[in-house]
């Protein structure tokens, strides 16, 4: 049996994650609490996620609350985003200026 | 329960025709009426109806809200969370906001079909109280006198031969009830048992068996993420664990969750979530993704299926 597996890393160039692996019940404790983290003063923010081959609704709810908690017109830019996340953020949350959905 | 009736006020009724004359006398001037008071006007009905309405309306058509049902309401599962309720709920500030839905025309399957009805039952708890009217209208000449006598039993008031008259079997839960049916997998299926530990396994497995089936790469993403979301359900929700099965069907492939739940709630995955909730959209995205959506349920146990095609 092969447990889902998330990495969660700073980015060191600018705010932000880069994350590879799943995105499910398993591992969503920890993409919780790295996107909770993203809170806090700055520019915007972005998730490297080319190497994020899954993620649920539930993950995607948290993308959504992450960007929604930025404040000041700041952005949650995501790169290389999965087909599953830009399905339930374009179902879900269509139209949320605080995400940006970068086609690289 | 005359008074309940009066005071009701989400309007229903089911409107039967025979031949487009017919169709366009029971609908236009419903249409009208709505855009003559300034209410929100929608039509979600089969391509060819669509037609029809749009060359009778003529100038007016642009100012109705069109939808092709077959294809918005292709599940319809997803027709009172995406077709209806998100047009009613985007004109909260209107005195009465006026739908003709026709989800059910003699192209609808046997398999399709019990999860049809229910829908039509389901919309009078999903409107109850709400300022709203849907008319439904009804191929009576070709669809089957069942399916007609359903129709009494979904809608409180059927229009017929231009005359509406009070349904005297109206009983929506009891067609709900009715339609829940138990669901027979083939034997054949391979079944992939699952619990919290094990839950990508089984969602890896369901989805090699679906790439091995046919299902389109791209269809596989939307697979992906429906069979995860109910293989989570039943972690989350249902005692902690289930069996995963996938096949194919005449021509479609069927993924289906059995789980030690009971969906005590009708309208689960069927409501609008708001936007600040955190959970609840998981069978919701589910009735999105596929094109049916079957369930079974009751004390003894859940059974869940998609059907995609391929």
């Amino acid at each position: 049996m092969t447990a889902a597996v998330l990495e969660l890393l700073p980015l060191t160039d600018r705010m932000g994650v880069r994350a590879a692996g799943e995105v499910c019940l398993t591992t969503r404790a920890s993409w919780e609490r790295a996107l909770g983290a993203l809170v806090g003063p700055g520019d915007d923010v972005h998730l490297e996620l080319s190497g994020v081959t899954y993620v649920d609704v539930a993950g995607a709810s948290a993308v959504a609350a992450a960007a929604t908690r930025l404040e000041g017109g700041r952005r949650l830019v995501l790169h290389g985003t999965p087909p599953q996340l830009r399905l339930a953020l374009d179902a879900f949350w269509p139209g949320l200026t605080a995400i940006e959905v970068t086609l690289s | 329960m005359r008074q309940a009736q009066a005071a009701e006020r989400f309007v229903h009724p089911a409107l039967f025709y025979r031949d487009p004359k017919e169709y366009l006398a029971g609908t236009v001037p419903f249409l009208l009426d709505g855009l003559a008071k300034g209410e929100p006007v929608a039509a979600a009905v089969p391509a060819g109806n669509l037609e029809l309405l749009r060359a009778e309306l003529g100038d007016r058509a642009a100012d109705v809200h069109c939808l092709d049902m077959q294809q918005a309401g292709r599940n319809p599962g997803r027709i009172i969370p995406r077709v209806l309720r998100a047009f009613a709920d985007s004109h909260p500030d209107a005195d009465r906001v006026r739908i003709i839905g026709e989800p059910i025309w003699p192209g609808r399957g046997d398999v399709e079909y019990p999860a049809c009805v229910q829908h039509e039952a389901l919309i009078n708890l999903a409107f109850a109280g709400r300022d709203v009217t849907i008319l439904c209208p009804y191929d009576a000449g070709r669809l089957d006198d069942a399916v007609l006598a359903d129709a009494h039993a979904t809608h409180p008031v059927v229009v017929d031969g231009g005359r509406e008259q009070i349904s005297a079997v109206y009983a929506p839960a009891r067609v709900v009830a009715a339609y829940n049916r138990p669901l027979a997998h083939p034997a054949g299926a391979a079944a992939h048992s699952f619990d919290g530990d094990g839950l990508t396994d089984a969602r890896h497995a369901a989805v090699e068996e679906a790439r091995g089936l046919g299902l389109a790469e791209a269809r596989l993403v939307d697979f992906s993420l429906a069979a995860g979301e109910l293989i989570t359900n039943s972690v989350v929700h249902a005692g902690g664990s289930g069996v995963v099965r996938v096949w194919t069907e005449d021509g479609r492939v069927v993924c289906e969750v059995r789980d030690a739940g009971h969906h005590t709630d009708p309208l689960a995955g069927r409501r609008p979530p708001s936007r600040d909730q955190p959970n609840g959209r998981g069978l919701l995205m589910v009735h999105y993704l596929a094109d049916l959506v079957r369930v079974h349920t009751g004390p003894d146990g859940t059974t869940t299926r998609f059907y995609m095609d391929r």
